[in-house]
């Protein structure tokens, strides 16, 4: 502060000498002063300067958009020849509230800060003039002028000013391009703005740079929902012309602080209406069923047909009555088992989290479970492990009686395992679903989950249907221990999955669980029958379980970058857009099977490539192995809440992009690639 | 499951301002009517100045804006070039009690003899009411209404915002434009535009 008085009495001194305006100039309402981060300039030198406004308390001065009433502080140079000065950068202002006026602008104490040139022909002393005009009001307006200089030795090496700090620190708190994407879309009554956001927001304002463009005092209504947020701002008296950007700045305050960040973008018209809004209720049942019943063809289901092969020749044995039963239980086992998910995403979708298909799979402990869980129905397959149907009831016993526990487990374990799988039609439901009240949300999972167990249930309750069966013998039990291997297989897959989470360190960890679970199962075996053997291996089992606790918690980044693809950002997606690119974007993760599925059979077939690159398509791939919330983003703008999704931009297009269907193969791909334009 | 779901639902209001009977005249639609009381104690209704065309200028004589257009000349001239046509300026003082700009009717009409003022009436709002059913924002801050009662302009007196007399010169005159425009039976061309200056001392 000393040092501060110091450095403006010689100013004021050394404008003395040399008939400079002195550096400070004091109102009854503000102090103005020219700061500069160089004491001694250089010639050639871009000189930071700030005018920095004292303000007395209760008084403010204006913001470039001063808002509803009020002027914008303004200061015109007089500098020698050869020097030139930058634009006003404004930092970010708040709002003052009048009564029913709104204004945008500084109290306290503000820094505007600009540049200098020094000029190349700048000799001796760098003596510059400011003729800086401010309207300063509380309940009353006062218009100041006053007149500030500078008067600065030039020297052959510059030297920091002490005010150098000072201006480092505004310039860092001057409002910066926004590091995520930005969209604004337009209605007829305001203008929208939506970015990725996923930790809570306390308050989020936008200042348009312009008067008019929105309402300055009207409230904006911040909504945030599944890693986006969206800030309404109703529109003021001069509202934006027709392909004009929006440019202002947005403050958003989180638990770790407050930001502000410079926006500058055109605003869409508002998108065409989702399918989200197109389903009604009977739509969405239907659709939902019918994904269902399309969820026992798709790739990812194979583990659980191996199961309800087994399991219906194991009943083509029993009398009809019990055959019906066991298809019962099996449907309440799968019907359940989808309330239960129905319920949990209603129960998250009420504490405020993210909800979508399939995203259990993107927890890392969850997957971990699974793994076990296939690896012990692959090891009672084997038949290494001979669980009593009663204990869970998983591969029940072929040669024994099964108790209808059974059947209802392994509806349970489809529902499971059948969750990474989106089928078509399902997305649309979803999507619908997960947006209403609980009862209409409930109705349509129980209606993919009948969709789901119908196939089985039908063939379970007419028995004229089981004649194509083959007849039950010895053959069975190779194909039991056959079915084992899909099993692993699957298991395997998870474990891949596990590696995108949670790196080496969880691979290793499965792994162990499984030897672990192996181990527990021989020793129960070996031990058998007595009670310290199932004691053994249920302590082991119980060991292993607990040892989940142990996943790594941070998520290595691996993010995969294949040669023929880049990775999705919005950035990247709106850059090759801007420029009138083609671009193809796929919505996957490691754990959808079909994701892969398509890619193997379609994306990555050398005809499909081949027409990608006479195209000239750039190909982006978006993992949501892990939780993203830039592709739930995307995802959500086509009414989707979950992978796959498959997207094509053709060149030069606006708008929306070409939805693919969520089953591809390379003619489907190829057709979509070469169709004129999207239909709107 | 769900350890990473963080993201919440947060529905919030950012600064909610008290805007409850604030609302903004539209051009095209009909303008607010009001009844007031003048400066010389008598009731003036917009409805019987049907047939005529109307200026509102909401005015404080203490605002520096305002000044610059008293001072100058700049509104005394369009005010008696407004009657000389047949047109009812009315200047609006919406200024609250004990506020900037709260005159009672003799002061008001005194200054205005002092200052050269002309306008055909002054209407004394220090509710708020009329400012408020206009979404008057500023002094000075200008409506134009037609003949048949519908708002054809309102913003600013002119193009320049500042407090510098030096401008008014440099400015387009707004008011000046739109009544010219209406004389013409032409549209008016520049129907909305940025009122500038201290904000109107609405009562609290």
């Amino acid at each position: 502060m000393l040092f501060r008085t110091l450095l403006s009495l010689t100013l004021i001194f050394g404008g003395t000498v040399s008939h400079a305006a002195p550096n400070t100039a004091r109102t009854e309402q503000v102090e103005g002063s020219l700061l500069t981060d160089h004491s001694t300039v250089q010639v050639g030198q871009q000189l930071r300067v700030a005018l920095r406004q004292r303000i007395a308390p209760h008084w403010h001065t204006y913001w470039i958009n001063p808002g509803d009433s009020g002027q914008a502080t303004s200061i015109e140079w007089q500098l020698p020849a050869g020097a030139t000065a930058s634009e006003v950068e404004w930092p970010a202002p708040s709002r003052q509230a009048l009564g029913p006026i709104t204004n945008y602008g500084y109290s306290n104490e503000v820094l505007i800060l600009s540049r200098l040139t020094v000029p190349a022909t700048a000799s001796k002393r760098f003596t510059v003039t400011a003729q800086v005009t401010w309207l300063v009001c509380k309940d009353i307006c006062i218009p100041q002028t006053v007149t500030l200089g500078l008067d600065l030795p030039v020297a052959a090496v510059a030297v920091a000013g002490l005010d150098a700090p000072l201006l480092a620190a505004a310039e860092a708190h001057l409002p910066k391009p926004a590091p995520f994407p930005v969209r604004v879309t337009r209605t007829d009554k305001s203008l929208v703005l939506i970015w990725p956001q996923q930790q809570a927001l306390m308050q989020a304002e936008f200042y348009a740079e312009a008067w008019g463009i929105v309402n300055h005092s009207a409230p904006q209504a911040l909504t945030q929902q599944s890693g986006t947020a969206r800030l309404e701002l109703p529109i003021g008296e001069a509202p934006l012309v027709a392909g004009k950007a929006l440019a202002g700045v947005l403050k958003i305050q989180d638990s770790g602080g407050e930001q502000a960040y410079r926006i500058q973008e055109v605003p869409q018209a508002l998108a065409k209406p989702t399918p989200v809004e197109d389903t009604g209720l009977a739509a969405a049942l239907a659709l939902a069923l019918a994904g269902g019943l399309v969820l026992n063809l798709m790739p990812c289901v194979f583990p659980v047909l191996s199961i309800k092969a087994l399991s219906l020749m194991n009943q083509a044995r029993d009398s009809a009555a019990t055959t019906r039963r066991h298809g019962l239980a099996y449907t309440l086992g799968v019907l359940l088992s989808f309330a239960v998910l129905g319920l949990a995403l209603l129960a998250l979708r009420a504490a405020g989290g993210e909800i979508g298909w399939g995203l259990q799979f993107q927890s890392p402990l969850f997957v971990l479970g699974v793994a076990w869980l296939l690896f012990a129905v692959g090891l009672s397959l084997s038949g290494l492990l001979d669980v009593g149907a009663s204990a869970a009831g998983l591969g029940s016993d072929l040669a024994g009686k099964p108790g209808y526990a059974g059947s209802f487990f392994t509806g349970v374990l489809a529902s499971v395992v059948a969750t990474p799988c989106t089928a078509p039609f399902m997305g649309a439901a979803l999507a619908y679903a997960l947006t209403q009240a609980a009862p209409v949300l409930l109705a349509v999972f129980l209606s993919l989950g009948l969709g789901l167990a119908l196939p089985y249930l039908l063939l379970s309750l007419w028995p004229a249907l089981q004649r194509w069966l083959p007849r039950p013998g010895a053959w069975m039990q190779t194909l039991k221990q056959a079915l084992a291997f899909p099993m692993y297989a699957a298991a395997v897959w998870l474990v891949w999955v596990l590696a995108q989470q949670s790196g080496a360190g969880g691979v290793v960890l499965a792994l162990s669980g499984m030897v672990a679970l192996a181990f527990a199962a021989w020793l129960r075996s070996v031990m058998k029958p007595g009670l310290l053997g199932n004691g053994v291996a249920l302590l082991i089992a119980a060991a292993t379980l607990a040892c989940a606790v142990a996943l790594p918690a941070q998520t290595p980044s691996t993010q995969a970058v294949s040669n023929d693809s880049e990775p999705y950002t919005p950035e990247r997606l709106a850059a090759l857009r801007a420029e009138g690119k083609p671009v193809f974007v796929n919505l996957t993760a490691a754990w959808c099977i079909s994701c892969l599925v398509n890619e193997r059979v379609a994306l990555s077939r050398p005809e499909v490539r081949e027409a990608f690159a006479r195209a000239g398509i750039t190909y982006l791939k978006g993992d949501w192995t892990r939780q993203d919330a830039r592709i739930t983003a995307l995802l959500s703008e086509y009414g989707r809440t979950g992978v796959p999704l498959y997207l094509f931009f053709p060149r030069g297009h606006e708008g929306p992009a070409a939805v693919l269907p969520q089953l591809l193969t390379p003619g489907i791909v190829i057709d979509a690639l070469s169709a004129p334009a999207h239909k709107e | 499951m769900m350890n990473e779901r963080r993201s919440l639902i947060a529905l919030a209001f950012s600064a909610v301002f008290a805007t409850s009977a604030f609302a903004n005249a539209t051009v095209d639609a009909p303008a607010p009517t009001f009844s007031a009381t003048t400066a010389d104690g008598r009731t003036v209704d917009l409805a019987s100045l049907r047939g005529k065309t109307v200026v509102l200028e909401w005015t404080n004589h203490d605002c520096p804006y305002v000044r610059k257009h008293y001072e100058s000349g700049n509104i005394p001239a369009q005010q008696k070039d407004a009657a000389a046509k047949g047109i009812v300026w009315l200047q609006v003082i919406s200024s609250a009690a004990g506020q900037q700009g709260y005159v009672d009717g003799a002061t008001a009409t005194a200054l205005n003899s002092k200052r050269g003022a002309a306008p055909a009436n002054i209407l004394l709002d220090p509710s708020g009411q009329i400012g408020k059913a206009y979404g008057a924002q500023t002094t000075p801050h200008m409506y134009v209404i037609t003949p048949d009662g519908k708002l054809a302009y309102k913003g600013g007196i002119d193009s320049i915002a500042t407090a510098d007399k030096s401008d008014i010169a440099k400015a387009d005159p707004y008011v000046k434009l739109a009544l010219a425009d209406l004389a013409a039976g032409r549209k008016v061309a520049q129907a909305s535009t940025r009122p500038y200056g201290c904000s109107i001392k609405y009562a609290n």
